[in-house]
C-alpha cells in the first residue's frame, strides 16, 4: 500500500493538471464528512469523524485537575517588578491558565499501511502540531477559564486522538474531530473558597460547564501540491504523488492561526500565496458546515437519543 | 467499608441478578477497508475488531511453510478507563493479552488452509467497564467470521466471579452483620463490570468453544477456593453459551443480508 507505480503517478499528476481527480472530484472539493459526538460516555467529551474513503478518527477528551505550569521564563522578570502584589497572586504569564495536552495515537488497524517507525514519527508530528495550535495564543480556547486557583491548580484537558483507519487527509480530520470533542466536553463546575489565606476548591458532582472558546478553535486544511497545481483533501495515492504540502489552520474569523510546510519539494512564492488563499477559503467553509453538523448533533443529544456510533449503517 | 457488591436482595451494583449478562449489541462490517471487522458493546465496554487476511506476511521471516501465522495486536485507548492512562510504547500487559488471545484462536482457525500467509487481528478497546478481554475475544470472533476465515467453531468468552464468605470481603464488615447475611452472599456473578472487578472479586475469564464445550482460554488472577471453582467455571460457561447465541444471531443476520444483495 505504500508503493505507487510510475504509471499511477503519471495518471494522477496529469489528471490533476487537467482538474480531474481519480474519484471525480474537482481540485478544491472535499469529501463528505460524517460527524458524531458523545459516543464514549466515560470520557468528558468525544467525537468521531469518518470520511468517505476510509479515514476514521476518534477523539476523546478527559479533564483532570492538575497543577499550573510554573512560569520558568517569566520568574526573573516578575521578581524584578517588585513585591507589591500578594504572594500567590503573581500574574506571571502561565500562572493563571489551564492547559491542553494532545496526543495522537494510531490504532493497530490503521498501522497496517505504515511502516512501524513511520507511525511513531507521524503521531509525534501531529501531536506537536495540535499542542502548538491549542496551547498557543490563537488556539481559540479560553485557557484562563480553566484555571481553578491561580498559581496552583487548574484543569488540564487531555485530548487523545485515535486514528482508526487511514484514507488520506488525517490531520484535517483530527483537528475537526478535536473541535467536535471540545464542543461535546463538559467540565465539572468548581467552587473556590478563600479562608484565612488558604484557598480551597470544591468540584460539583452534577453541574458542568462547556469549554469556553471551542468555537474559535481553528480548522486545518492540508493543501497538496502535485505538479504545478494544488488540491485539497488528498487520498492516499494522491498524497504519495505529492511534492509538498502546506497545512493551513484558519479560524472562524478568517485569521490564519498556523501554517506549516512539509514535503521535499519547493514551492514557488506565487503558488504559495495561492495555496494559502485556497486553504483559508476552504477552511472557513469547512468550519461552517462542521458547526452546522455539531449543532444538529447537540440537538440530538438534547433529545436524549443515544449516539448511533458504529451501529450507523454505512 | 468496602462498597456492597451484592445487595441483601441479591441485586448487583448495576441492578443485575447473579446470572444476568450485560446488554450485548454487536455489528459486523464496520470498516470497509478491512477484510472483516466488528464492533461489540457489552454494557459500557466497547470494543472494535479488524481482521486482515489471509494475506502476504509483512515480514518474510515470519511465514510458516505449512500454515498461516496469526498476529494479534491489542490496544486500549487512553480515554477508555475511568482514570486516563498514558499509553506506554510497549506496554507489557497489553502484549501479554495479545499473546493470550493469539493462543486462544490458533487452534480454532483452520490455519493449515493458508500456508505461508498471515492473518492479522487488530483489537481496539474504546471504553472499559470491566471485561475488556472477553469483549475483545468475542469481537475478534465476529470479525474473523466477517472476513470469511474458516474456523472450527465460535469462540465465546465470558467472566464470572465469586462473592461470598472470603477473607477479602470480610474486611471492614462487623462480624455480626456478616454472619446473618452469610447465606445471601454466596453469589456467583457473571460478566463483571469495572466496579466488581476492582473490588477484589476473584474474576475468572473463560473462552469456550460452544459446540464441544471445550475451554480454550482460562484466566484467574485472585484467590478462589478450589471447592468453589467448579461452580464458577460452570457459570462462566453458561454465560459463554448465552453470548454465543447472540454472536450467532448477528452473523446469521449479516449473512442473510449479504445473500439478498447477491441476487
Amino acid at each position: 500500500m505504500s508503493m505507487i507505480s510510475v504509471s499511477e503517478r503519471d495518471f494522477i499528476t496529469k489528471g490533476i493538471d487537467a482538474s480531474i481527480r481519480a474519484d471525480g472530484r474537482g481540485r478544491q472539493d472535499l469529501r463528505d464528512l460524517r460527524l458524531e459526538t458523545g459516543m464514549i460516555t466515560q470520557a468528558s467529551g468525544s467525537c468521531r469523524i469518518s470520511i468517505d474513503g476510509g479515514t476514521d478518527v476518534l477523539v476523546g477528551v478527559k479533564v483532570e485537575v492538575g497543577s499550573v505550569e510554573p512560569d520558568l521564563e517569566g520568574e526573573a522578570e516578575v521578581e524584578a517588578v517588585g513585591d507589591d502584589e500578594e504572594g500567590g497572586e503573581v500574574a506571571g504569564r502561565d500562572r493563571d491558565v489551564g492547559r491542553v495536552v494532545c496526543t495522537v495515537d494510531c490504532s493497530p488497524s490503521a498501522t497496517r499501511i505504515f511502516d512501524p517507525r513511520d507511525v511513531e514519527d507521524m503521531c509525534n508530528e501531529y501531536s506537536q502540531f495540535l499542542n502548538r495550535i491549542l496551547n498557543g495564543p490563537h488556539g481559540g480556547l479560553d485557557l484562563k477559564s480553566l484555571c481553578i486557583v491561580p498559581g496552583s491548580t487548574c484543569w488540564i484537558l487531555n485530548i487523545d486522538a485515535l486514528i482508526l483507519d487511514y484514507g488520506g487527509n488525517l490531520l484535517d480530520a483530527i483537528l475537526i474531530a478535536t473541535r467536535g470533542a471540545l464542543h461535546n466536553t463538559r467540565i465539572p463546575r468548581t467552587m473556590v473558597e478563600q479562608s484565612d489565606g488558604h484557598v480551597e476548591f470544591d468540584i460539583a458532582e452534577e453541574e458542568t460547564e462547556v469549554v469556553n472558546g471551542w468555537e474559535n478553535v481553528p480548522a486545518c486544511v492540508t493543501v497538496t501540491k502535485i505538479g504545478s497545481r494544488h488540491i485539497v483533501d488528498a487520498t492516499p495515492l494522491e498524497e504519495m504523488c505529492a511534492e509538498a504540502q502546506i497545512r493551513v489552520a484558519v479560524n472562524r474569523k478568517g485569521h490564519l492561526c498556523a501554517v506549516q510546510k512539509s514535503g521535499k519539494g519547493g514551492i514557488d512564492p506565487s503558488l504559495l500565496a495561492d495555496m494559502l488563499q485556497t486553504g483559508k477559503v476552504i477552511g472557513q467553509a469547512l468550519l461552517k458546515s462542521t458547526d452546522a453538523a455539531l449543532e444538529q448533533d447537540a440537538q440530538r443529544i438534547e433529545r436524549g437519543e443515544p449516539a448511533l456510533g458504529f451501529f450507523r449503517l454505512e | 467499608m468496602p462498597q456492597e457488591i451484592v445487595s441483601p436482595e441479591g441485586l448487583r451494583v448495576d441492578g443485575r441478578r447473579e446470572r444476568e449478562l450485560r446488554k450485548i449489541s454487536c455489528r459486523t462490517g464496520v470498516f470497509s477497508q478491512a477484510d472483516g471487522s466488528a464492533y461489540l458493546e457489552l454494557g459500557n465496554t466497547k470494543c472494535l475488531a479488524a481482521v486482515y487476511g489471509p494475506r502476504e506476511p509483512t515480514r518474510r521471516a515470519m511465514q510458516l511453510h505449512d500454515r498461516a501465522v496469526i498476529n494479534v495486536e491489542y490496544n486500549v485507548a487512553s480515554f477508555s478507563m475511568g482514570e486516563r492512562k498514558q499509553k506506554l510504547r510497549k506496554d507489557r500487559r497489553l502484549m501479554e493479552i495479545a499473546s493470550m488471545i493469539k493462543q486462544t484462536f490458533e487452534p480454532v482457525i483452520l490455519t493449515k488452509e493458508f500456508p505461508r500467509s498471515e492473518i492479522d487481528i487488530y483489537l481496539q478497546i474504546l471504553q472499559v467497564d470491566g471485561g475488556a478481554v472477553h469483549a475483545a475475544i468475542n469481537a475478534a470472533t465476529l470479525a474473523l467470521l466477517d472476513a470469511g476465515i474458516p474456523m472450527t467453531d465460535y469462540v465465546a468468552a465470558c467472566s464470572a466471579g465469586y462473592v461470598g464468605d472470603t477473607p477479602i470481603l470480610g474486611k471492614g464488615r462487623t462480624i455480626i452483620c456478616f454472619k446473618v447475611a452469610q447465606r445471601i452472599y454466596d453469589v456467583i456473578p457473571t460478566d463483571l463490570n469495572y466496579i466488581e472487578e476492582s473490588a477484589e472479586v476473584p474474576t475468572l475469564t473463560v473462552a469456550l468453544l460452544p459446540k464441544t464445550g471445550k475451554v480454550t482460554m482460562l484466566g484467574l488472577e485472585a484467590r478462589l477456593h478450589l471447592d468453589k471453582f467448579a461452580e464458577v467455571i460452570n457459570l462462566a460457561a453458561d454465560g459463554c453459551t448465552q453470548l454465543h447465541t447472540e454472536l450467532d444471531k448477528t452473523i446469521r443476520k449479516a449473512a442473510q443480508s449479504l445473500a439478498k444483495t447477491a441476487i
